[in-house]
């Protein structure tokens, strides 16, 4: 029976494909980029990985739902940022979405940097015998800016292209780094220990220069590194303490999902929460059967006494390089355990594609806020102009130019000990932690919702969506609040300083840490400044900003 | 083409209102007309009937677009005259809903309805009243129905298309008459150019309107500032009332503009926005008009004609809508293009005000109400 009579009308248009919702999500919480790169630097913690894994999914589910809710209620309305000004009013929204989603990207942008090196031109140039200028490009300083700076200028093209042409860049990368992964996979379930470790010494030496023993001189370093996250096991007290790092890798489900599309009806909820749902559950299997292949033939203890050996040298724990002198990728271990030239080369550049597919994230998203914020008239005109080919150049200025400020600051670790120790370099997490602010603003959002936003909630698709007669969107929220919240404690009050706050850390960017402290809080006070400053400026001007945010009576 | 039906030419200025959101620096009241049209018919595009000028001085208009239908949103945009302080009201195309909704009887005070995919059972007037409210708020239009007219409407869809028109037409004469109660006694009249979804009937319920004036294809004066209106767009993958061709755009838009005393000093009111803008970014559609790629493809739809027009011309200011997601603005040469975007479906009214002076723009802003 007819429930519905629809017209030909501008935008009906038909339920886009869950599949390509789900590429989308899957590709935000990268397994590789994102994964590979948190679950080597987590080589110190008590949690079984495989437990905090799954343990981190069943919280973040309930980030999918408070997404997929907002997404449902206020469609296309432009994602954090609008729906914290729409539902709070003021100034909260746009102090926490420009810090989350423009300035945060900032810090992220060396660790996209990072990444190039680690996951691309290193380990390619390794295995092209390019061994000197490889070792160069796992140096400190230097070579970490300069492959930033090669970062910046894929990203700017990216931003140039379109998101109609990235959005199927992004497409092939998923078929070709699936691809690349699944050769890793079949590497890590059909080799043996002692292929491994015969082929970890051959290759050590041949590619990076390693002197003869490198598999004994890694357990030792790693070993001294103190490298000691078990595979399963661990306290539950022990497992959450792992998770404030581990959602460095997927706390992102959500990226990208304000894009989803019109909501017409509960089931485009439910295409919305599947997308990301299925994606978050895939990568977490994935992850494990990852961590499994990794135990099977490379050896659990190994993985991560390599990872210890190299983090310890990076960090500045030791100055001397660990026997692999560079980052132990995985794919780089996996393709040791072939004497394929061509396999070593076709893997490495397959799995570049989690990079490059990944890469433009970075300042996709921070683009979109400056224009929201400069339609809002919170910053001039000119940086929401686009050129003669349709390129937001000024906007992209905003990203860059404090961007590779910032770069510079982290490649060359201002503010270390003169030992090396800490510094800029050890921020690392703070940019996990300026977006954890932002979402817990929207939790929050999510949460008051209903109440207040009554009339909204009510007429949209998700109104009758209630546990004992509390909105679901409601209770996700408080979950997800609650979990933002205990990550949020975790990380500035870190239980691994003593009592006189002394101490290595856990996750490094506690209140101990003042480069992390005084980066957040210049975000958040630049932030306030220009929106309290363009809210002055335009009344002078005659537009009063509140006014133009605030509802016109109905009656 | 489809021949350019009537164009108008309007003279005609507004007291503003009591609260400003954007102040204007001094505004003349001359020339004021109640009710005014003024000027002659003429028909087709031969005649070029220049509105009567005055002293230009800052006058702010508030521009809102694609309300679908929207109760809420109506009601909001009559009152967001005197709410922002502005003087002129225009409201660009796309003002009828795109979906009728059964209220199916089931026996004595019980319906069910289902919307957006909930089964809603009503059991008293209260809750049918409430549920009425709810569904007017989308945009939608409630059917008082039963089950045996729904069996035979879904057989018969001539006959859902004549339901549908006559929803939307008891809903466009009832936001008239609401217009004509609100903006009485305020001097502010409603500029109205019907968009490409918005059926052809609708106009002759427009005219009936003493505040809401039908400025399709005319050139009108808002305080001295010349403004063209049109709200055909260019061709759409769903063959709506008004649309055709870049060609006959061309067309219509020139014979507008070769009118115009001060192009430079106008106001261009076009509901499709000018392609490659940045207001026109919609997410690309394949042939089963399925987003691909989970809509994070946005492709340009907007319309050439209408770019080469404004780049050739440089007006002073343009309005559009058309792409609700395609809310910002930008700059085209010296022109400010504007598209305010829609979220009708939430009854929030997204607009822009915008403050004119002589040959300059004093400021303008996008507004969320």
């Amino acid at each position: 029976m007819s429930n519905l009579f629809v017209r030909k009308a501008t935008g009906m248009v038909r339920s886009w494909s869950v599949f390509d919702a789900f590429v989308y999500a899957f590709f935000s919480i990268n397994i590789v980029t994102l994964g590979f790169y948190s679950f080597s630097q987590m080589y110190f913690f008590g949690g079984g990985m495989i437990n905090s894994l799954v343990l981190s999914a069943i919280f973040l589910i309930f980030e999918i739902i408070v997404y997929a809710s907002l997404i449902a209620v206020m469609p296309r309305s432009g994602g954090d940022y609008v729906w914290m000004t729409r539902i709070f009013g003021g100034g909260i929204g746009f102090i926490l979405a420009i810090t989350g989603w423009w300035f945060t990207l900032w810090l992220w942008t060396p660790i996209y940097g990072d990444m190039l090196r680690q996951f691309v031109l290193t380990p390619l140039l390794g295995v092209l015998g390019q061994k000197d200028l490889a070792l160069w490009f796992s140096g400190k300083g230097t070579p970490l800016f300069v492959s930033t700076l090669i970062a910046i200028t894929f990203v700017s093209i990216v931003i140039a292209l379109g998101m109609k042409t990235y959005a199927r860049v992004q497409k092939y990368s998923f078929y070709a780094g699936m691809l690349g992964l699944l050769i890793v996979i079949v590497l890590l379930f059909t080799g043996s220990h002692d292929s491994f470790k015969a082929g970890y010494d051959a290759n050590a030496t041949a590619l990076f220069g390693s002197p003869a023993g490198a598999y004994d001189a890694t357990v030792q370093a790693g070993t001294d590194a103190g490298a000691t996250t078990p595979l399963t096991g661990g306290t539950l007290n022990l497992i959450f303490l792992t998770l404030p790092w581990l959602v460095f890798f997927n706390l992102w489900p959500n990226w990208g999902a304000t894009l989803y599309g019109e909501v017409r009806g509960a089931t485009d909820y439910k295409r919305n929460f599947s997308g990301m749902a299925w994606a978050l559950g895939s990568v977490t299997v994935l992850g494990i059967i990852f961590f499994i292949g990794v135990a099977r033939t490379i050896g659990w203890d190994f993985y991560m006494q390599s990872n210890g050996a190299w983090w310890n040298y990076a960090w500045a724990y030791v100055t001397e390089k660990p026997p692999l002198p560079v980052w132990p990728y995985p794919a780089l271990l996996a393709v040791f355990l072939t004497s394929s030239k061509f396999i070593q080369v076709l893997v490495i550049l397959l799995m570049s594609f989690w990079w490059f597919g990944w890469a433009g994230t970075l300042f996709l998203s921070s683009t979109r806020v400056i224009f929201a914020a400069a339609f809002d008239r919170l910053l001039p005109e000119k940086v929401a102009e686009l050129n003669k080919n349709g390129t937001p150049i000024n906007a992209m200025l905003l990203m860059v130019l404090p961007a590779i400020l910032v770069s510079y600051l982290y490649a060359y670790n201002v503010g270390a000990a003169p030992d090396g120790t800490g510094g800029f370099y050890t921020a690392t997490l703070a940019a996990t932690q300026g977006i954890a602010i932002m979402y817990f603003g929207t939790a929050i959002a999510a949460i008051v919702l209903p109440y207040k936003k009554k009339e909204l909630f009510e007429a949209s698709p998700i109104a009758q969506m209630k546990v004992f007669g509390i909105p679901l969107i409601s209770i996700a929220g408080v979950i997800f609040a609650g979990f933002l919240g205990f990550l949020l404690v975790e990380w500035m009050f870190d239980p691994w300083l003593n009592t006189s706050g002394e101490g290595a850390g856990l996750y490094g960017i506690s209140f101990k840490n003042t480069n992390s402290i005084i980066f957040l809080v210049v975000c958040y006070v630049l932030s306030a400044a220009i929106y309290y400053g363009f809210k002055s400026y335009r009344k002078k001007g005659g537009i009063d900003l509140d006014k133009v945010q605030a509802e016109i009576p109905v009656e | 083409m489809r021949p350019i039906r009537q164009v108008y030419s309007t003279t005609v200025s507004f007291i503003g209102g009591v609260t400003n959101v954007i102040k204007s620096s001094s505004k003349t009241v001359a020339n004021y007309f109640p009710g005014g049209i003024i000027g002659e018919i003429i028909s087709g595009t031969t005649s070029a009937s220049h509105p009567k000028t005055k002293d230009l001085h800052v006058t702010t208009i508030f521009f809102a677009t694609d309300i679908h239908g929207s109760d809420i949103c109506w009601s909001k945009f009559l009152n967001a005259g005197k709410f922002y302080g502005a003087d002129q009201l225009v409201l660009g195309g796309d003002m009828t809903g795109k979906a009728v909704i059964p209220f199916i009887h089931q026996g004595g005070n019980n319906y069910r309805i289902t919307l957006l995919e909930q089964v809603f059972d009503i059991t008293n007037e209260e809750e049918l009243a409430d549920l009425k409210k709810r569904v007017r708020s989308r945009g939608y239009y409630p059917y008082m129905t039963n089950p045996d007219e729904i069996a035979e409407l879904e057989k018969d869809p001539a006959r859902v298309s004549r339901i549908f028109l006559a929803e939307v037409l008891k809903v466009v004469q009832q936001w008239m008459d609401l217009a004509d109660k609100k903006l009485e006694g305020t001097g502010m009249q409603v500029y109205c150019s019907p968009g490409n979804d918005d059926m052809d009937e609708v106009d002759d319920v427009i005219r009936s309107s003493k505040r809401v004036l039908l400025v399709e294809g005319q050139v009108s004066s808002l305080d001295g500032h010349e403004m063209i209106a049109s709200g055909w767009s260019n061709i759409t993958p769903w063959a709506t009332h008004r649309e055709e061709n870049e060609e006959q755009l061309a067309v219509r838009y020139e014979a507008m503009i070769s009118r115009l005393k001060d192009p430079q000093n106008a106001i261009f009111n076009i509901h499709v926005p000018p392609y490659k803008s940045g207001l026109d970014e919609a997410p690309e559609l394949d042939k089963d008009l399925r987003p691909v790629l989970a809509g994070n493809s946005m492709t340009p739809v907007g319309s050439t004609a209408l770019r080469a027009a404004i780049e050739k011309v440089q007006p002073l200011v343009t309005l559009h809508g058309h792409i609700h997601e395609g809310r910002g603005t930008t700059r085209i040469g010296k022109t400010l293009c504007i598209n305010p975007g829609s979220m009708y479906e939430q009854g929030t009214l997204l607009g822009a005000l915008v403050s004119l002076g002589r040959k300059k723009i004093e400021n303008y802003v996008l507004t969320t109400g």
